[in-house]
């Protein structure tokens, strides 16, 4: 995937070390981010975000649909994420070897993205609040597909999904308010008016990547070669743990895991305003255009 | 055999199942027994068994309450002729429920991400220096699911391994730990998983003291993450211990 020279490895390798990377940045500090948002007039909520080299698209629709069964008084939230070929020929070569091809990992993130959003199965812990979005109990409810599209990525699995944990949080799904019918549950929607979906419970994942024995966040293509492991952890704005995954490599001794969550909630919450601030002045731009 | 003539056939009617169920629990209710009446902190007892599937290079059964999970590993096998040349081994996993296996038929296919954990808890135990250019292959199957169903799989695909003769650092124990309101429950069955608010699935290598496999889900408060991850590494030196006295049982049975 990655030819690296003996010297390189230790390139990289020594520079983690002194706290220097190869381009400049401190061990913690991420690249910088670039944030679009209503990128697809069609969808209800949707935003583009580039991170180094790579690249995602991810939107938000919403559906009216039936609850289920099981749980009358929540809506549905279906995540899906696609990493086509088309996005980096690394996903069909390395994947065609394993005979599986970029689903593998579309699956992957899928459920990672849904294991970090949605909390355990009885909801407690969600980022997203499926009972905020009922609308009729029993009946009515609204249906929330997020989708998110990998356009191009640099490193196979660490890369995309810190970016798009913070892309689905971030748009406001714009939820439309409706004039309810009678007992049938016949809804008419209007247009106009809007709800804001409330975002403020939406984690964000940072992936610690350990090199040595030091530990990096935001690691390119080159540093994750030469990785001993990574975790990934999302973090919600109250401090709180909301998913860890451990992303293979070898065995790691729990108290450095303890070790990373705790240099994690430390690095989410300089990502956290970072992706505040940028989302802000995206939406500013898009409402002056 | 024919039946008696004038004697109805007898039938199998099944009972409706109610599709809501109240909590098994409620939020104050802190002297809750769990359904099998175990302790919050027991795990269900553990029978494995090594030899399972004859034509495999390798493989074992294990059984963890209503869980019962039959793995084999054949290989090291030469790999395809289309992979590239790897100086390594290969590891192929491949995790598949019966459609029988689970209370709706069919719903297995739900876990499609079984097959990458266990790759991911295997591949840090696997010494895959030993085997290059060969691919060692494991098949999991789930018999029957009765909650916590990826950690009996890793744990039997580990002894499958070792039946196998494959080169480990060590074997891989697994345990899961739901989370239930404020109560921490080790070994969760199907019923307790489906009402859990958060749970962890911790895969670790008991000799080396080494976690191969960590995956958080739900809310977690750190102290809350740390007593589960004790509980967890606990429970797992003691499955580990389970598993080498099968090892050993099936290795002087068949000295004799």
């Amino acid at each position: 995937m990655v030819g690296l020279s003996v010297g390189e490895k230790h390139f990289i390798q020594g520079g983690i070390a002194q706290d220097l990377r190869s381009d400049g940045r401190k061990r913690l500090t991420y690249r910088p981010i670039y944030v679009e948002t209503g990128v697809i007039p069609q969808a209800h909520g949707s935003e583009r975000v580039r991170l180094g080299a790579t690249d995602v698209i991810a939107s938000v629709k919403a559906e009216l649909g039936k609850p289920s069964a099981l749980q009358p008084d929540k809506g549905k939230i279906a995540i899906y994420v696609d990493c086509s070929p088309t996005a980096a020929p690394m996903f069909e070569v390395v994947f065609a070897l394993a005979g599986r091809g970029g689903e593998e990992l579309s699956t992957e993130l899928s459920l990672a993205l849904q294991r970090c959003l949605l909390g355990g199965k009885s909801g407690a812990g969600a980022g997203i609040d499926p009972a905020s979005l009922v609308v009729v109990e029993g009946k009515v409810c609204w249906d929330l597909y997020i989708d998110g599209l990998v356009i191009s990525s640099e490193g196979i699995c660490s890369m995309p999904l810190p970016l798009l944990l913070s892309n689905t949080g971030i748009p406001k799904v714009d939820v439309e308010a409706e004039t309810k019918g009678d007992d049938q549950p016949e809804v008419s929607i209007s247009d106009e008016e809007f709800l804001q979906f409330d975002t403020s419970g939406i984690p964000v994942v940072v992936t610690i990547t350990k090199v040595g024995r030091h530990y990096i966040v935001d690691a390119t293509s080159e540093e994750e070669s030469q990785m001993c492991s990574a975790v990934s952890i999302s973090v919600n704005r109250k401090g709180h743990i909301c998913g860890v995954t451990k992303r293979g490599g070898a065995g790691l001794d729990p108290s450095i895991i303890l070790d990373m969550i705790s240099v994690a909630k430390h690095a989410s919450e300089q990502l956290i305003n970072k992706l505040a601030s940028e989302i802000a002045a995206a939406e500013a731009s898009e409402e002056e255009s | 055999m024919a039946a008696k003539p004038g004697s109805a056939p007898t039938t199998y009617s099944p009972n409706l199942v109610q599709k809501t169920r109240p909590p098994i629990f409620k939020d104050n209710d802190l002297d809750w027994v769990r359904p099998d009446g175990r302790g919050f902190h027991q795990c269900r007892p553990a029978f494995f068994r090594t030899g399972a599937v004859n034509s495999a290079s390798g493989s074992a059964y294990a059984e963890l309450g209503n869980t019962k999970v039959i793995v084999s590993v054949f290989g090291p096998r030469e790999s395809k002729k289309a992979m590239m040349y790897s100086d390594t081994g290969r590891l192929n996993c491949n995790v598949s429920y019966t459609t029988f296996g689970t209370p709706v038929r069919g719903q297995g296919s739900d876990h499609k991400e079984f097959s990458s954990m266990l790759h991911k808890a295997l591949e840090g135990a696997i010494m895959l220096e030993t085997f290059p250019k060969t691919t060692v292959d494991v098949f999991a199957l789930v018999l029957e699911s009765g909650g916590s169903d990826l950690p009996v799989v890793i744990s039997c695909a580990s002894l499958a391994l070792a039946d196998a003769g494959i080169m480990m650092y060590d074997l891989v124990a697994a345990v899961s730990v739901a989370c239930l309101g404020k109560n921490l429950v080790i070994d969760p069955i199907l019923e307790e998983e489906s009402y859990q608010d958060g749970s962890l699935m911790l895969t670790c290598m008991p000799s080396r003291y080494e976690v191969t496999q960590l995956t958080f889900t739900g809310e977690w408060p750190t102290p809350d993450i740390n007593e589960a991850m004790q509980l967890c590494l606990d429970a797992c030196n003691k499955l580990g211990k389970v598993m080498r006295a099968c090892l050993k049982e099936a290795a002087s049975a068949s000295q004799e």
